[in-house]
C-alpha cells in the first residue's frame, strides 16, 4: 500500500502516512456497473434501460482518469482542470470518514469542452455558465436561468411529451434551445454550485427536479414517475405529498457524449454505493442518482418514552427519509425544502420501511 | 528640499500602478487600490467573451473618498463600514444601515416623485448621514460590493434598490423604465437610480446580489441581458426592450423580455437576481 499524497510505503492497518501525515484512503471497493440496472417501474418498461453514470471509485495510480468525470486525460499536458467537467486536477479529494466526497473545487473560469463549443463557468457564489456555442451545436435550458446572450443566438421551443401532465406539477412546459453560434449565459437564484456532468454515450443519470440549468442538444430528455408519495390526513382533508417530486428527469446520452449542467443550493457531496449497500437521505436534498441506484420512502418513529403526549401522538412524530440502495452514484446538497412533515397523520404511503425505536 | 533627491530617486517616487477597475492611480507598494478597494497584484479574471469579474475585495479593505474612509468587511455578505470626516456626507436607501454612531446625525433627502415609490410597503426615502462619525451598511443576500469611484463628467445608471451608498458630492435622481419588468412581474416598470457627478469625484457603492460581472460594449455593440440581471450601465449606454417569443400556437402569448443594451460604455450584471418589487 502506497500514500496517495505522497506516493511513500505505507504499512497495512495504519490510519495515517508516517512520512506526510495524510489520512490513509483506502480505495472503495469499485463495482462493475450492473447489466441490468435495477430501476423504477417505467424505466424497467423502457426498450433499453441506460446504464449508469458510472465512474470507479478513484483508484490510487490512475491519475490519467478525472476522478470526477471519469474523463481520460493527456497526463503529460499539466492540466489544471479537467476539460470535460472543470474539476481542479490538482487537489487532492479524500472523501469524508464516513464516505461522502466533496465536488471537487473548481477553479474560476474554469473551461470546458463539447463538440466544438465551450462553456466557461465563472463567479464563486451564484455561479453563472457562459456558452461559447459553434454554429453546428446548440443546448436546450428552460427560459427562467437565462442571464444574458448575444443577440444573434437563435432561439427556438422543444416540444415535449406529456407537457400538461407537467404543467400540472408545476414544471416548465417549455424548453428553449439555443442555436449557436454565439455566445449564452446561464444562472440560477441561489447561492450554491454549478455541477458538469459530462455523459458518454449510453450514459444516464436521473436527476431531481427544479436542479436542472442546461444541456447539449446531443443528450436526451425523458422523465418518469417517481411513484414515491405518502398521504397526510388533517381533521378530513387528506393530502399527498410527492417528497422527491411526483416525476423525476432523466437525461440519456444515446449516441455522442454530452455536457448536462445542474445547480445545487449550498455545497454538494457525492458517494458511491456499493451493490446492496443503502443510506438514508433527506428527500429534497438529492440532486442527482445514476439510473441503477433504487429510492424507497423510510418512515422512522423515534421513541417517544411514556410521556402522556408522546404515548397517543406517537405516530405523528416522525421523520421522512428516502433510502437509496446501490449501486451507483448520488448526491446531495446542503441546502434543502423542510418537508411538511410536523403534523397530521401519514395514513397511507407508496411502498416505505419504517422504523420505530 | 527637492534639491538634496536624485533624478533616480524623484524617477522613483513617481511610479505609480493604475488600478485596472477604476483607472486610480496608487503608490506602487499599495495591494490595493485607495479607490475602489481592488485588489492591485491579483490578475483580473475574464472570460472570453469579455465578461470581467468585479474585483474580489479583500477582508478589511480602506477606501479612501474625500476625508472619508470605508472599509469593506465580510466576504459572504459584505458590509461596508464608513468613518466620515467632518462636512462629509454618504446618502442611501434608509434600510440598508446595518450600525451607527448614537451621535452621527441622519436627515432626509428631498426628492420630487420619491413618495410615490415603496419599497417592500416602506416609503422609499433616501436618508443622508453626516460626518464627523460612523455607520454601516449592508443588503440582506449573498453578494458582492461593487464599488464605482465616479469623475467629473461620468454619469451612471444603477437598478433600482441596488446602490448602498454614494458620496454627498453626486447627484442623485431616478427614472421610471416602462415596459421593463411588466409582463414578468406584473409591475409598473422598473426604476432606475441615476448618479451624476459634479465638479468633483465621487463613490458610488453598489451590493449586487450572487457575482457581478462587467464588459465593455464598443459603440454599436449590443447584447440582450435578463432584466432581473442587470445592475449598473453608464449612462452612454441605451437599453431598450425586446420580446423574445417563446412557442407557437397554442403557447403563442409565452415569452419573455430582455434587455438590449447597445454600447458604448461599460454594464454590469448580477449572476442571481432577487426582484424588489416596487409601487
Amino acid at each position: 500500500m502506497f500514500c496517495t499524497r505522497c506516493g511513500s510505503q505505507l504499512a497495512a492497518g495504519i490510519n495515517f502516512c508516517t512520512s506526510c501525515g495524510a489520512r490513509v484512503v483506502v480505495a472503495p471497493v469499485a463495482a462493475p456497473p450492473s447489466a441490468t440496472p435495477v430501476t423504477t417501474q417505467r424505466a424497467q418498461s423502457m426498450v433499453a434501460p441506460p446504464p449508469s453514470v458510472y465512474v470507479p471509485a478513484p483508484q490510487p495510480g490512475a491519475p490519467h482518469i478525472c476522478q470526477w468525470c471519469g474523463a481520460t486525460l493527456d497526463a503529460s499536458s499539466g492540466l489544471a482542470n479537467c476539460p470535460k467537467c472543470g474539476a481542479a486536477l490538482q487537489a487532492r479529494s479524500a472523501p469524508s470518514i464516513s464516505g461522502w466526497l466533496e465536488l471537487p473545487p473548481r477553479k474560476d473560469m474554469a473551461k470546458l469542452q463539447f463538440g466544438n463549443s465551450s462553456c466557461q463557468i465563472e463567479g464563486l457564489y451564484v455561479p453563472a455558465a457562459e456558452m461559447n456555442l459553434a454554429p453546428e451545436d446548440s443546448v436546450y435550458f428552460s427560459h427562467h436561468v437565462l442571464l444574458w446572450m448575444d443577440p444573434q443566438v437563435r432561439i427556438t421551443t422543444m416540444s415535449m411529451r406529456g407537457g400538461w401532465t407537467r404543467v400540472f406539477a408545476g414544471m416548465p412546459l417549455i424548453m428553449a434551445q439555443a442555436q449557436g453560434p454565439g455566445h449564452i449565459a446561464f444562472s440560477k437564484d441561489e447561492p450554491g454550485e454549478l455541477i458538469a456532468l459530462p455523459l458518454q454515450p449510453g450514459q444516464a443519470v436521473d436527476v431531481r427536479e427544479h436542479m436542472f440549468l442546461a444541456a447539449t442538444s446531443s443528450i436526451q430528455y425523458d422523465w418518469f414517475q417517481t411513484q414515491i408519495w405518502y398521504q397526510v390526513r388533517n381533521d378530513k382533508e387528506t393530502e399527498t405529498f410527492y417528497p422527491v417530486g411526483m416525476f423525476m428527469d432523466r437525461f440519456f446520452a444515446p449516441a455522442s457524449p454530452g455536457l448536462l449542467l445542474l445547480h445545487a443550493g449550498g455545497s454538494v457531496l457525492v458517494r458511491h454505493l456499493a451493490p446492496g449497500e443503502a443510506i438514508l437521505v433527506k428527500p429534497t436534498a438529492l440532486i442527482f442518482k445514476d439510473p441503477t441506484v433504487q429510492m424507497q420512502l423510510h418512515l422512522e418513529h423515534p421513541n417517544a418514552g411514556l410521556f402522556s403526549w408522546g404515548a397517543w401522538n406517537v405516530r405523528a412524530i416522525r421523520s421522512i427519509w428516502l433510502t437509496l440502495t446501490g449501486p451507483g452514484r448520488v448526491a446531495i446538497q446542503s441546502v434543502f425544502e423542510r418537508l411538511e412533515e410536523e403534523s397530521g397523520n401519514i395514513v397511507y404511503t407508496s411502498y416505505a420501511t419504517s422504523q420505530y425505536w | 528640499m527637492i534639491d538634496n533627491v536624485t533624478p533616480a530617486q524623484a524617477a522613483q517616487s513617481f511610479e505609480r500602478i493604475q488600478c485596472q477597475w477604476c483607472q486610480g492611480m496608487n503608490d506602487k507598494t499599495a495591494t490595493s487600490c485607495s479607490a475602489c478597494g481592488a485588489p492591485l497584484d491579483i490578475r483580473n479574471v475574464v472570460s472570453d467573451s469579455g465578461w470581467r469579474e468585479a474585483p474580489r475585495i479583500r477582508d478589511m479593505t480602506e477606501i479612501r473618498f474625500s476625508t472619508s474612509t470605508c472599509q469593506v468587511e465580510g466576504e459572504v455578505v459584505p458590509t461596508a463600514e464608513i468613518n466620515l470626516g467632518a462636512g462629509d456626507s454618504v446618502f442611501f436607501e434608509h434600510h440598508v444601515m446595518l450600525w451607527k454612531d448614537v451621535t452621527l446625525p441622519l436627515s432626509v433627502m428631498s426628492l420630487s416623485g420619491g413618495f410615490k415609490r415603496a419599497f417592500a410597503g416602506m416609503p422609499f426615502l433616501i436618508s443622508i448621514a453626516t460626518g464627523p462619525g460612523r455607520i454601516a451598511f449592508s443588503r440582506d443576500a449573498t453578494g458582492e460590493l461593487v464599488v464605482l469611484p465616479l469623475h467629473p463628467g461620468m454619469e451612471l445608471d444603477v437598478r433600482e434598490h441596488a446602490f448602498l451608498l454614494c458620496s454627498h458630492n453626486i447627484n442623485y435622481s431616478f427614472v421610471r423604465i416602462k415596459g421593463l419588468a411588466n409582463i414578468v412581474f406584473g409591475g409598473q416598470g422598473m426604476y432606475m437610480d441615476r448618479f451624476v457627478t459634479t465638479n468633483t469625484p465621487g463613490v458610488v457603492i453598489l451590493h449586487g446580489y450572487g457575482n457581478v460581472f462587467e464588459r465593455r460594449l464598443a459603440a454599436g455593440e449590443s447584447i440582450l441581458v435578463e432584466p432581473g440581471a442587470f445592475l449598473y450601465k453608464d449612462a452612454s449606454v441605451s437599453m431598450t426592450v425586446v420580446f423574445q417569443k417563446l412557442g407557437s400556437g397554442l403557447f403563442g402569448a409565452t415569452g419573455m423580455n430582455l434587455a438590449q443594451m447597445t454600447g458604448p460604455g461599460r454594464i454590469g450584471i448580477q449572476s442571481m437576481y432577487v426582484h424588489h418589487k416596487t409601487e
